[in-house]
């Protein structure tokens, strides 16, 4: 491969969350708002007007970009905070802890991005939930790292071929925005189905 | 949800806050929430003030131009979707391939199955008149469609089915004030025809608004792709429509008598037929109406208006040719 593209941060989420819907957003470009992705954009909205402050001892730096050369990220980070030389960063989400594991993945992503452009290690990152107005510790772990890259290299190459993944049904099509665009039951729908004579 | 249709010459198209609001003669006549509108047609001359085309357009909502008489000049719409895949599939299948004919062969069916539809249902309704023949000549039109692997072929057996079932379409009209004869295009010179004529019009702005919605370029199509220039795609999705929506319109509108011969006008020197104004409004309305009727989507297996199924047919066109079913199914209703 030459010349990869760096890929957007907020991608690797939608891909943890369905890969197909991933295609569909940043291959086929195809995006649909419904009720949920509406509350996260004005969520978002709010929070993403540059700025810094302080909070007690800690700086605050709202909504600047990240890059990271090393694995070819770039993004936008929500928040990230500063605490007796330590940094970290915070992601809003909308909705309750643990209705998707794909948040960490995406707080992992940014640590990787915070970690080249500091040169500092990032051990702690935090998911702010409207929903619940509370923080998550999200821990930095090996383990969450390696999952990330992995995900970051299934990106790449979704984003390098345009190979479309199958849409397959599961519980998360109830919230998805692209279900009418991506009918998960049609084929079978289809297979089944016996044109009157 | 929906389409609206503009009528009034001269009416002027604005925009109040997130509503279109048509004036004429300084008062409105229609005011309606844009987050309803689905598309927006314009019969004759009105003005569209440049708010509206922004508006319509971020809100990819097509804006269709016609004639008074229904026939087609244009659309203004945002640019095709970004979705290269369905093209590629689309244009990948071009021509006699497999998937071609596959396609073919259900539009071509769809149609000439929901027109034997119609003749049977009517058959079924009255003893008095005998329609036996032409139901045989479609039933010799359909049975060979799955085994013909040629669109040539296809085509002949298409032109046979309907040449059958508008053979016989008189026998559907329940108003002795209107006959018809035959098929008779550009310009329909009566009654009968140039409902028909206006009917397909209106079908084929939907349609392709379907098409493009879903990413297909309209112009290369499988059935139809003998003239360029034409929205050939839109015509053979059309196919299985026609008689479902249109011909069912057409029928209905005249057997509860809902239009009289003065609600139409005849050209001097060419003859051609036209609705006057008035019943133009009333056409529009029952099309209107017909594609916010629900029934039970054969394949998915719930509701949906026809409206909603000229989508859903496109978007299992564009699965079949991106190769994620195993089958294109035509809509076709008991």
């Amino acid at each position: 491969m030459n010349e990869i593209e760096y890929i957007p941060i907020a991608a690797l989420n939608q891909y943890a969350y369905c890969s197909h819907r991933c295609w569909r957003m940043f291959c086929a470009g195809e995006f649909v708002d419904n009720q949920y992705t509406i509350e996260g954009t004005t969520l978002h909205d709010r929070v993403h007007t540059v700025g810094e402050g302080q909070r007690e001892e800690t700086w605050q730096i709202r909504a600047i970009w990240l890059k990271s050369d090393k694995y070819k990220l770039i993004g936008k980070a929500d928040l990230i905070e500063l605490e007796n030389g330590e940094c970290y960063p915070i992601e809003y989400k909308r909705g309750r802890k643990g209705e998707w594991d794909n948040d960490e993945l995406q707080v992992c992503a940014q640590a990787l991005c915070l970690e080249e452009m500091t040169g500092k290690s990032i051990n702690t990152g935090y998911i702010y939930y409207a929903h619940s107005h509370q923080r998550q510790l999200v821990e930095i772990s090996e383990e969450l790292r390696q999952s990330a890259i992995a995900t970051i290299e299934a990106v790449q190459m979704l984003l390098f071929t345009g190979a479309m993944p199958k849409a397959i049904k599961t519980k998360r099509c109830d919230g998805c925005s692209l279900y009418p665009q991506c009918l998960p039951q049609s084929a079978d729908k289809v297979k089944r189905y016996q044109e009157a004579a | 949800m929906g389409t609206v249709y503009i009528s009034q010459e001269d009416a002027f198209i604005g925009k109040i806050d997130e509503r279109l609001s048509v004036k004429f003669d300084k008062k409105i006549i229609l005011d309606v929430p844009l987050i309803k509108i689905e598309g927006v047609v314009v019969l004759g001359r009105a003005t569209v003030s440049p708010a509206v085309i922004s508006e319509l357009l971020e809100r990819s909502i097509p804006l269709t131009f016609l004639t008074e008489n229904g026939r087609y000049l244009g659309r203004i719409e945002p640019e095709v979707t970004k979705n290269i895949f369905v093209r590629k599939a689309q244009w990948q299948a071009a021509g006699e391939s497999p998937q071609a004919i596959h396609v073919v062969q259900g539009f071509v069916r769809g149609k000439l199955k929901n027109y034997r539809q119609i003749l049977t249902r009517r058959q079924r309704e009255s003893s008095d008149i005998d329609l036996s023949k032409k139901i045989t000549q479609l039933e010799q039109a359909i049975a060979p469609i799955d085994t013909t692997h040629n669109i040539n072929s296809l085509r002949g057996l298409e032109g046979a089915g309907s040449a059958a079932y508008f053979g016989c379409f008189n026998q559907l009209i329940r108003n002795a004030e209107f006959q018809f004869s035959h098929r008779l295009r550009r310009p329909p010179t009566d009654p009968v025809n140039s409902l028909l004529s206006f009917g397909y019009s209106l079908l084929r702005h939907d349609v392709q608004g379907a098409i493009n919605i879903v990413g297909f370029d309209p112009y290369l199509g499988y059935l139809h792709c003998d003239r360029y220039g034409r929205p050939s795609l839109a015509l053979d999705l059309m196919e299985e429509f026609r008689p479902l929506v249109v011909d069912a319109v057409v029928l209905s509108t005249l057997n509860k008598q809902l239009l009289t011969p003065a609600d139409f006008i005849t050209e001097p020197l060419s003859g051609a037929v036209s609705l006057t104004p008035e019943g133009r409004k009333t056409f529009l309305r029952l099309y209107a109406q017909k594609k916010q009727s629900e029934f039970k989507h054969p394949v998915m297996g719930r509701k949906c208006t026809y409206q909603e199924a000229f989508e859903l047919q496109a978007r299992l066109l564009a699965k079949y040719l991106m190769g994620e079913t195993e089958k294109y199914p035509p809509l076709v209703l008991k």
